[in-house]
């Protein structure tokens, strides 16, 4: 869309990695991009909220793994629950946490951040209580879980996640307070 | 399921995610190619998916049908899901999206065929 490569509009990249980069001279075209330049240079000078980027990847990842958590809690328990109701019901909580994840990050509220917390707060506990307990006691968790042996089964990224989640919600804390009037 | 059409879903979903995740790595947003990439793909799943249904209730035989039938109807999700955010996050965490999205389906797709053929079908 509004992704031409070399179409001469300033340095593309200003934001690549690399102090060089620090000292940039003062953009000479930014006044003229305006009428057809849909796409406007990030400029540090400008006054904008925080990337919302990482948080919309984020929000790819939770809402992917509540339906895989969710739907494997919900197959299992519908259809074999008495072979190790523990385990199963596990899967179920674990969907309703990366739900509840899922939520706190797409919506704007005053509980947002907070729910954002607690779910991914409780993932991180779970993923490693749960990944130790499996280690350990391979016999209480004859069925896998999302998050037994860390998450192998599902290329170690339910422990990962959290990690990821933790971070962008420590780094974005200080910006949710700026914008308290949206609620 | 055919085992032709999932392959070929199997590699576009492979593709997709090695050409957007490239596009990311490139701190770009996706092109309308990739975009119009990510509709054929989930048009090529949709068919899949129908074919799949149909056979199964058609009886041919699988071991978990239930599984079957969660991940035949659940891997439609993923790619409409990475669509919309690669359209509304015209930057590279847009790419990073879709590229993940498109993964998943391909993961989903093995999971398939393999659902599928522990059934004997």
């Amino acid at each position: 869309m509004a992704d031409r490569p070399a179409a001469g509009n300033g340095p593309p990249h200003p934001t690549a990695d690399g102090p060089a980069d620090v000292s940039l001279p003062t953009e000479p075209r930014v006044s003229d991009v305006g009428p057809g330049g849909g796409r406007h240079v990030p400029d540090p000078a400008d006054d904008e909220p925080p990337p919302a980027g990482p948080r919309r990847l984020l929000i790819a990842f939770y809402a992917v793994f509540a339906l895989a958590a969710t739907a494997r809690g919900i197959v299992q328990i519908g259809t074999k629950f008495d072979e190790a109701p523990l385990a199963y019901l596990l899967s179920l909580f674990s969907g309703i946490v990366y739900l509840a994840a899922t939520v706190g990050l797409v919506t704007d509220r005053r509980w947002s951040r907070p729910l954002a917390w607690g779910a991914i707060g409780t993932e991180m506990v779970g993923v490693v209580t749960i990944g130790i307990a499996s280690l350990v006691d391979s016999t209480a968790f004859p069925h896998d879980t999302v998050w037994s042996r860390f998450g192998s089964g599902y290329g170690y990224v339910p422990v990962i996640l959290p990690v990821l989640g933790l971070m962008w919600l420590w780094q974005t804390r200080g910006a949710a307070r700026a914008v308290p009037a949206d609620r | 399921m055919i085992q032709g059409l999932a392959i070929g879903v199997l590699s576009a979903g492979l593709l997709l995610g090695a050409w957007t995740g490239i596009q990311a790595s490139r701190r770009r947003a996706t092109t309308d190619a990739q975009m119009a990439g990510a509709i054929v793909l989930e048009a090529a799943l949709l068919v899949q998916t129908v074919i799949a249904l149909v056979r199964l209730i058609g009886g041919a035989p699988l071991a978990e049908s239930a599984t079957f039938v969660a991940y035949s109807v659940g891997i439609l999700l993923p790619l409409p899901l990475g669509f919309y955010l690669a359209l509304i996050e015209r930057t590279r965490w847009g790419s990073l999206s879709l590229c993940f999205t498109a993964v998943v389906v391909a993961v989903m797709t093995l999971r398939l065929m393999q659902l599928w053929q522990a059934g004997g079908g």
